[in-house]
């Protein structure tokens, strides 16, 4: 369950500021496959970054999971961003010294996991998004859609609670687009992951639970 | 978990192998800079064989004898206070006029004569090493530099005999053609440094020696103990010797019972100096014995300097601001090095964070990435270092002194350069471990 009460994001720079996120109400309920969509800079990334505690609201409360988040720094956030959050960002966000398969493996090496089990998941979450042939490529050798699916995998690799998926689907071709849908589907129907996915394509958005609009930082629907 | 941190690093650092070299390149030589310094200042300055004892060693390296004269004498005019009025006073001399000296090194008459007994004075030697005496072999010309001393000398300095023994004080007496060479002078003149040499002759100048001894190179630098080839003083030119002259060829040593000891020596000689009658020389009245510690004897001469307290000052102030800009320089490129990796990894430290990376993992994996290049560019300037200091000591390009590595001071310096590489690591990734990921990752 993901709580967001009156929750509004300002940005100040010199001059002007930014109102990315205005006294908005949000509640993600577990189980829900919601998508959100909205013109760019209406502040979806924003939205998702605060869900997902990698960003601190100006205003307005943040409940997850019944606890309210207070701080953004600490181990123990730290353990919920591992435990239970999967992030998929806008700009795939992968780290260039590390292989795909170490990359996929990042988030398992901040739980108490033995090397070959870290590997052997990796590698299944690679298998799941269709690039076990790339495990040991670096993020500069593939393509944009490969590094997507990548970051995909990452996401997933941990089994997390919530996913929260900026654009997944942003650099695939339909087909690749509708694969992605499917991994994300199935992971919402076998295990019960609450998935949070902003999109610009409205065919994806009606394959999932429920559609939020946002136009200038605030809900339109 | 250590495993894990240890292979993300060597991970990282193979995969940029331009960095990775030029971080090791730098903690590496800059070790091997650094050891090369402090093995040759200990050469100059340290406790090393056959100058274990230098810190209790009172060195005599010169007298200077001074005339002082008057030639003029003027009658000025002035203004004096007398009884708290003032005088117009036409009686007033001024004397102008100049100074005569002398400066060298002792008679060994002179020596003989004053400087025995000395208080607190556990050994002491009179030697002469300012020569040089030619051997001819094979119609080549080996030009040594000559040392003639006593027996005691062997007691003042420990050098380290390879072969045979020092001369004693009987052979001294009877002035007997015996010599210590160095394992140089073993080398280069009879091809070999064993025990066959000992008993063997040597032609110097005129006159043939047999080889008592074979010392090992010194690994310290000072004139007292450079010679080439080490005389009883009786078989010097009798000419030398015989002078009832104060200045002559020989300088003394004087190794204190104790450290403490090593002051009140020097003022000893120098009230022997001021009470010394000089009524027996002609030219000159007063005379003065230039007695000095190790370190002031050594600032002296390399600053051309006859104050001893100002030599020291002068010597050792820029020489230690030398060496901290020399440590210095390179550990602020380390630091820069190591400051602008954390900051380029920024976006890595936040996704990292992003999926439940705490500050003390994040710590970790740069302590790590830290620690691998200190360990790998340690082992790399440990070899760099004793492969230089070898190739210094092979070749001979210190001229006889030997440079000895010292593993202490090595682990120092790797210390040194493992904390300030911590330190330039760890305090920025801290402060990026702390960065919003958001901002970060825009
Ligand atoms: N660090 C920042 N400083 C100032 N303004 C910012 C900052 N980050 C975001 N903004 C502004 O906040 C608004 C919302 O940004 P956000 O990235 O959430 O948009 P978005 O809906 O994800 O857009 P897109 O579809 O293009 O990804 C934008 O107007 C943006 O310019
Ligand atoms: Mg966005």
């Amino acid at each position: 369950m993901i709580e967001l009460t009156n929750v509004s994001k300002s940005y100040r720079t010199d001059t002007i500021e930014t109102l990315a996120l205005q006294r908005l109400n949000l509640s993600v309920p577990d189980g829900e496959f919601l998508s959100i969509m909205g013109p760019s800079g209406c502040g979806k990334s924003t939205l998702l970054n605060i869900m997902g505690l990698i960003d601190e609201p100006s205003e307005g409360s943040v409940v997850l999971a019944g606890q309210p988040v207070t701080s953004y720094n600490g181990s123990k956030v730290a353990r919920f961003r591992n435990e239970q959050l999967g992030f998929i960002f806008q700009s795939f966000h992968l780290i260039n010294d590390l292989s795909v398969v170490d990359n996929v493996e990042l988030p398992l090496l901040y739980r108490k996991m033995g090397g070959k089990e870290r590997r052997r998941l990796a590698l299944d979450a690679l298998e799941r998004v269709g690039l076990s042939n790339r495990a040991t490529h670096f993020p500069n050798q593939l393509s944009g859609g490969q590094k997507q699916r990548v970051a995909i995998a990452r996401a997933i690799v941990g089994r997390p609670n919530i996913i929260l998926a900026d654009e997944p689907t942003g650099n695939l071709d339909s087909h690749m687009g509708g694969e992605i849908m499917d991994i994300l589907t199935r992971l919402n129907t076998d295990l019960g992951t609450t998935i949070v996915m902003v999109t610009h394509d409205e065919r994806m958005a009606r394959m999932t639970h429920r559609l939020v609009r946002l136009s200038d930082g605030e809900r339109v629907s | 978990m250590i495993k894990n941190y240890l292979t993300l690093a060597l991970k990282v650092l193979r995969r940029k192998p331009f960095y990775t070299f030029v971080s090791l390149f730098g903690i590496s030589f800059t070790l091997m800079i650094l050891m090369l310094i402090t093995s040759m200042g200990d050469a100059m300055f340290g406790a090393n064989p056959p100058m274990t004892d230098v810190n209790k060693m009172v060195f005599l390296p010169q007298a200077e004898r001074i005339l002082q004269f008057y030639d003029t004498t003027y009658v000025v005019d002035s203004v004096r206070m007398d009884d708290g009025r003032m005088r117009y006073d036409s009686t007033a001399n001024v004397r102008e006029g100049g100074m005569n000296n002398s400066t060298g090194n002792l008679a060994f008459h002179f020596l003989d004569q004053t400087l025995r007994g000395l208080d607190r004075v556990a050994s002491y030697t009179f030697y002469s090493n300012d020569g040089f005496v030619d051997a001819y072999l094979d119609g080549r010309k080996l030009t040594m530099s000559t040392c003639y001393t006593d027996a005691d000398y062997w007691e003042v300095f420990d050098f380290d005999f390879l072969y045979g023994q020092p001369f004693t004080a009987d052979a001294v007496a009877g002035a007997d053609k015996v010599v210590v060479i160095t394992e140089v002078v073993a080398r280069e003149y009879f091809g070999e440094v064993t025990a066959d040499v000992i008993g063997r002759e040597i032609a110097l100048g005129r006159e043939r020696f047999t080889v008592a001894g074979i010392v090992a190179r010194p690994y310290k630098d000072d004139d007292s103990i450079n010679g080439d080839v080490f005389m009883p003083y009786t078989t010097i030119d009798n000419r030398k010797l015989q002078s009832d002259n104060i200045s002559g060829p020989f300088n003394a040593v004087f190794k204190a019972e104790d450290k403490a000891h090593t002051a009140g020596i020097i003022d000893e000689i120098h009230f022997i100096a001021e009470t010394y009658d000089m009524s027996g020389d002609e030219d000159y009245e007063i005379l003065k014995l230039t007695a000095a510690t190790a370190t002031e004897k050594m600032a002296a001469e390399i600053m051309q300097e006859d104050d001893l307290r100002q030599a020291k000052l002068l010597l050792f102030i820029p020489l230690i601001t030398l060496l901290t800009l020399f440590v210095a320089l390179p550990l602020i490129n380390l630091i820069n090095l190591s400051v602008s990796r954390v900051y380029e990894r920024r976006s890595e430290i936040a996704v990292r964070k992003a999926f439940g990376a705490d500050s003390r993992s994040i710590l970790y994996q740069f302590l790590f990435e830290n620690m691998v290049l200190t360990v790998i560019g340690g082992l790399i300037g440990l070899a760099l270092a004793l492969l230089l200091i070898r190739y210094i000591n092979a070749n001979d390009l210190l001229g006889i002194v030997r440079l000895a590595f010292s593993a202490r001071v090595f682990v120092y310096f790797l210390l040194l350069i493992a904390v300030f590489g911590l330190l330039s690591g760890l305090l920025p990734a801290l402060r990026m471990s702390r960065t919003n990921v958001a901002d970060a990752l825009r």
